[in-house]
């Protein structure tokens, strides 16, 4: 019996010093490590310490990882060996089944970036409990920057997963001060030529980006390249298991699109 | 939901009324049915705690059994986590290292159902068809040390396992397998746990 309590003491011991996931009590579980959380609002800082002379700037957009963590890595060193990169935006499925498991692999990965990075929220996000880690560990599903008088705004138009509408409002007000930027780039995860947001709510974005004179919006989710340039351009970048991203140089009051397949 | 309970709450009951009926009847041979021991574990991915009741078979090469494993809102960060889980238990050889006192290394696999309301079984009709796999089914696999212990003088229980393992989910396993990235280290994690003999 001494030895059957020695050792559920040394186990209850082992817990109570090893509080990192050493026991796991369920695939979904929301508990964020310390370390990980706020990410967004970690890098808006960063963003803050760069500083550039010119207007002229480029930033990439990486999506939909899922689970191909690997194309994600090779995508990721790419990116940091171009110093005139000067940002990340993630387009959203962060996750596949958003388990906890999967946004700490992916921030993990995300760690040997050397450049800010910013995340708009996916459909693929939102399962199980992936909304509770999406907000832990990255922060607000709406929200928006400016750097160097451009305005970049981050919207949630995710609506089946999340069983809530999309907040139009929030991204009309968003919008309201375009005329203070030089541009304002828009991205949200799913594009409006997609069938997985209804034909209402494709139209209310499309008339919210040309009324407050959106350059540029940007998507992911259909896995697919798309681009169509007009009053308002629309991009759409593939998935990241086809190893390519986009990029966006931006240049004074117009901007150019590059995909870079690797 | 409604058909998730159906199936599972019987089955709770079923199992609580056999563990009254083998105290009354402790000294007779008991019927197939009755379980030979209940348990509990702590995490493994079933639960913060599991509890549950089990069977030896095939002549003690197989210990299977059904739990119920609960993670508060406190810990989970998120809603309550509910799940049933289908445990399957191989003790690989039995050493005598004591009185009464065997060690036995054991591996298996976990069968667990989430029966919450974040999770589906089968996709719910809001989305297109074939848009998910279902969210509430998920399997463990896990390898450990067992220690049991025979009571020379029962009173309720005539003896008790103790349990160490280390195990992993299976998507997890899948994604360090298919990316390098992903080490193995980091996808496993411990569990504890008690059996306790009739």
């Amino acid at each position: 019996m001494k030895f059957i309590r020695n050792l559920l003491l040394t186990a209850i011991v082992f817990a109570f010093t090893n509080c990192d996931h050493l026991f796991e009590f369920s695939v979904y579980e929301a508990n964020v490590k310390t370390a990980q959380k706020n990410t967004t609002a970690k890098n808006l800082k960063l963003l803050e310490e760069i500083k550039i002379d010119s207007q002229d700037f480029k930033f990439a957009f990486i999506t939909d990882v899922h689970y191909f963590y690997d194309d994600l890595k090779t995508v990721i060193d790419d990116i940091n060996n171009r110093e005139d990169i000067l940002f990340v935006i993630f387009g959203g499925d962060i996750a596949d089944q958003a388990l906890l498991k999967e946004y700490d692999i992916f921030h993990e990965i995300m760690t040997s970036l050397k450049k800010p990075y910013f995340t708009v929220i996916g459909n693929h996000d939102y399962n199980s409990n992936g909304a509770f880690i999406y907000k832990q560990m990255f922060g607000d599903y709406n929200y928006s920057f400016e750097f160097n008088n451009n305005k970049f705004v981050f919207f949630d138009n995710i609506y089946l997963e999340s069983d809530t509408e999309v907040d139009f409002n929030w991204l009309s007000s968003e919008l309201s001060n375009h005329a203070n930027y030089n541009q304002v780039f828009s991205f949200a995860h799913i594009p409006i030529i997609s069938d997985d947001i209804t034909p209402a709510m494709q139209e209310k974005y499309n008339s919210l980006m040309i009324e407050n004179n959106v350059s540029l919006s940007v998507h992911g989710h259909t896995h697919s390249y798309s681009y169509e340039p007009g009053d308002v351009s629309y991009l759409i970048i593939p998935a990241l298991k086809d190893t390519a991203y986009g990029l966006v140089s931006v240049k004074n009051d117009t901007f150019n699109v590059e995909l870079i397949e690797l | 939901m409604k058909i998730k309970f159906t199936i599972i709450f019987p089955l709770i009951i079923l199992l609580y009324t056999n563990a009254f009926t083998q105290e009354i009847n402790l000294d007779k041979t008991k019927s197939w049915y009755v379980p030979d021991y209940v348990k509990t574990q702590f995490a493994g991915n079933i639960g913060l705690v599991s509890v549950g009741a089990g069977y030896q078979l095939f002549n003690k090469v197989l210990y299977t059994e059904l739990l119920y494993g609960f993670v508060p809102k406190r810990v989970s960060k998120a809603e309550n986590i509910h799940l049933i889980t289908i445990k399957n238990t191989f003790p690989i050889y039995r050493k005598e290292i004591g009185k009464n006192l065997t060690i036995t290394p054991i591996a298996g696999f976990a069968a667990t159902l989430d029966i919450g309301t974040t999770t589906f079984t089968t996709l719910p009709s809001k989305f297109p068809d074939g848009y998910y796999v279902p969210t509430a089914f998920h399997a463990t696999l896990f390898g450990g040390i067992m220690v049991h212990k025979d009571f020379t003088k029962p009173k309720i229980f005539k003896g008790m396992d103790f349990y160490v393992e280390i195990g992993t989910v299976e998507s997890y396993l899948w994604y360090a397998i298919t990316s390098s990235v992903v080490d193995f280290s980091t996808i496993f994690s411990a569990d504890v746990g008690v059996n306790f003999y009739f």
